[in-house]
């Protein structure tokens, strides 16, 4: 979606200290000629395909849908992605321009640890420096993702400042690159941020949405009726949606986190129920959970990749405008869809991607049978695996984490 | 002309360079960050940069977002009581001026026109917000030609030529250098720096027609002495909490003093 320069409606633009200009110019420059250089596309298909493993199936669930008895659910299946999730599609955009503007190191913001993985892991490929932010509290419990980035060759530091989740991570990030500007690019991980980095991960994701246009028509012969995709920072949604929006036929659904309840704290949801402010904070302009005197406030999501205080210029444009219908799902709906799927069509989601589930199983039996709609699964759930062992009581569990660590110790001291 | 510019070009005649200490409101409580503005303008400071604290601010560095976080950690911060507060302190302080410092959010949420009629009110001529550049800034600029407030544009090391100059020449109050890049806090110093320094300066001089302030890794008396005869102001603010998180009001007025009273 081609901004206004740099506006989606109110939403967007580009609030950032002085020091960052020249290095913004450069991107906004930069993208702009490589969206338009054939060689530049055709090396970001190449690598799209022959090393993340694009183009992402389309999965119909017949399974699932005899058991709603209403719409035919596809699943978009970006967990088969490298790396696990649609972050994988940015990252290479982005570590392309990276290469083309000649810099030698990556930042890069992460709350669940994807993007963080997902940078790693094309930093590794293409020979960059790699620096990932983390929240002290995301670093916690999503531990697996950040020995493999530390394995991977990168730097993983830690963020104790505030509540210690991806805001503060993003703070940070935007900190470093403020001193590193000149040899560093802030590979950020969602549609957010300023200008350009809404309409350039927007841009990358898009493929998400493209391929879905194409395997629709392969496989049933029209567009799809509706659209799900859960909204962190946006990216995955922005990914599936925009490629659609001219088609005024497909109806489109952002789930947002709705955690444990709806007091400011508990939840992330943004764009529903009047619960987010406009507000102007990391760079652009968009609703924020704030109090009335403008402070961000914390958030709280079972899945550490929607717990974001603001939200993608281009989702709440679009939902302001009543493109997109904005809904949420509560921490237990969530896991309830998670079980479902694995269960139905043994896939694993991702906690994240299990609210875009939870708010389509919520329409389903009532749509149509006629009616065909498809839910991104933006990632897959190996890297929940501890949350969910934890959210669903499983017993044996802790067992086998009490003999994992009796095990590694007396390995070590054998060692030693 | 300015009134804040006039301000300087007056007491520059007396002093080769002005002090312009930075204080963070509300830290670590609203009357002990009042209190420490009060002793710093007895000891002769020639403005205070009050910085209403923000959750998220991004162009500082650690010793100051602590400042901003333990501030905002344990009482609500109204913009309000804060213009209120540091209006009466100017108000104690005639032969001093006080500029205010912040991010965007919080003022965009009290209103933008409301916050430069009130600064007006207050006596309050400049104001800082690192996170809104000039492009963005229509609304503020023409509230604030309205009013008599002078918008402090910042220019750092890799601004553009002809940016800088841009700016420069729209300088009213006084122009706010950023003596080289990163957040606040950081000293790197050297004689290599200084030289472009330097030049950095010559260059801004050459378009600016407001004041010149210079802030970022000022830490030593020397840095100061460095500028006499390029800047008019001299910007203090990680330096000077770090000493103040150390030993209190006494560390940091013995700082103050080693800078401007030495």
């Amino acid at each position: 979606m081609q901004s206004n320069n740099g506006y989606y409606g109110e939403f967007g633009g580009s609030y950032i200290p002085e020091i960052l200009y020249s290095s913004q110019q450069q991107i906004l420059h930069a993208f702009e000629e490589a969206k338009n250089d054939p060689a530049f596309i055709a090396e970001l298909k190449d690598t799209w395909q022959n090393y993340s493993g694009r183009p992402t199936p389309l999965t119909f669930c017949k399974n699932l849908t005899d058991h709603f008895g209403g719409a035919q659910i596809y699943l978009k299946r970006e967990d088969l992605n490298q790396s696990g999730a649609h972050k994988m599609n940015n990252v290479i955009g982005q570590a392309l321009l990276v290469k083309r503007m000649g810099k030698k190191r990556v930042i890069a913001e992460t709350g669940a640890g994807q993007h963080g993985v997902a940078t790693a892991l094309i930093a590794a490929r293409l020979g960059l420096e790699c620096t990932i932010y983390m929240g002290a509290k995301d670093v916690k419990r999503q531990y697996p993702n950040v020995f493999w980035m530390k394995q991977l060759g990168a730097t993983v530091v830690p963020v104790a400042e505030g509540a210690q989740t991806l805001r503060d991570a993003l703070d940070e990030a935007l900190r470093d690159w403020s001193s590193s500007h000149e040899d560093s690019h802030y590979l950020i991980g969602t549609t957010c941020g300023c200008a350009p980095f809404p309409e350039m991960v927007a841009f990358f994701q898009s493929v998400i949405g493209e391929e879905v246009k194409e395997q629709s028509m392969a496989q049933f012969g029209q567009y799809p009726d509706r659209l799900y995709a859960c909204v962190g920072g946006g990216s995955n949604a922005c990914g599936l949606f925009l490629p659609f929006l001219e088609e005024k036929q497909v109806e489109m659904v952002g789930v947002e986190a709705g955690g444990k309840g709806l007091e400011l704290g508990q939840h992330s949801i943004r764009l529903s129920n009047g619960l987010g402010q406009k507000g102007i904070a990391q760079g652009f302009a968009t609703m924020f959970l704030q109090d009335e005197n403008g402070q961000l406030q914390e958030t709280h999501s079972i899945a550490a990749g929607l717990d974001y205080v603001g939200v993608s210029p281009i989702i709440a444009h679009l939902a302001q405008e009543g493109r997109i219908q904005m809904t949420y799902a509560m921490d237990d709906e969530v896991v309830e869809a998670c079980s479902l799927l694995l269960k139905k069509e043994g896939i694993i989601p991702a906690l994240e991607s299990s609210h875009a589930l939870a708010g389509a199983f919520k329409d389903a039996p009532n749509l149509p049978k006629e009616s065909r709609i498809v839910i991104n699964l933006s990632g897959r759930g190996d890297k929940d695996i501890f949350n969910v062992a934890k959210a669903m009581n499983d017993a044996t569990f802790p067992e086998f984490l009490e003999d994992y660590m009796a095990d590694y110790n007396s390995d070590n001291e054998g060692e030693a | 002309m300015s009134q804040l510019a006039q301000y300087i070009a007056e007491k520059r005649q007396q002093k080769p360079i002005l002090s312009m200490t930075h204080v963070v409101y509300g830290y670590p409580s609203v009357k002990e960050s009042l209190d420490w503005m009060a002793t710093l303008l007895e000891a002769g400071a020639d403005f205070i940069e009050v910085q209403f604290p923000f959750s998220d601010p991004v162009a500082d560095g650690p010793t100051i977002v602590a400042a901003c976080h333990g501030a905002l950690h344990d009482q609500t911060l109204t913009v309000e009581q804060c213009l209120k507060d540091i209006g009466q302190l100017g108000r104690d302080f005639p032969q001093a001026r006080i500029a205010l410092m912040s991010y965007l959010n919080p003022m965009y949420r009290y209103g933008l026109e409301k916050l430069v009629k009130r600064c007006a009110e207050e006596n309050i001529l400049g104001l800082i917000l690192p996170d809104l550049p000039y492009e963005q800034a229509g609304d503020l600029r023409e509230y604030c030609a309205a009013n008599g407030i002078d918008p402090v544009w910042l220019v750092t090391p890799v601004t553009p030529k002809d940016r800088l100059a841009f700016l420069a020449s729209e300088a009213s109050g006084f122009l706010y250098c950023v003596a080289r890049s990163g957040v606040t806090g950081n000293s790197n110093h050297n004689g290599g720096e200084q030289q472009s320094l330097d030049e950095y300066l010559a260059e801004i001089n050459e378009h600016s027609n407001a004041p010149i302030g210079v802030g970022f890794g000022i830490r030593e008396k020397a840095h100061v002495d460095a500028l006499k005869g390029k800047a008019d102001v001299a910007i203090i603010g990680s330096a000077l909490l770090d000493a103040y998180n150390k030993g209190g009001k006494e560390e940091g007025l013995k700082l103050f003093n080693s800078l401007f009273n030495a």
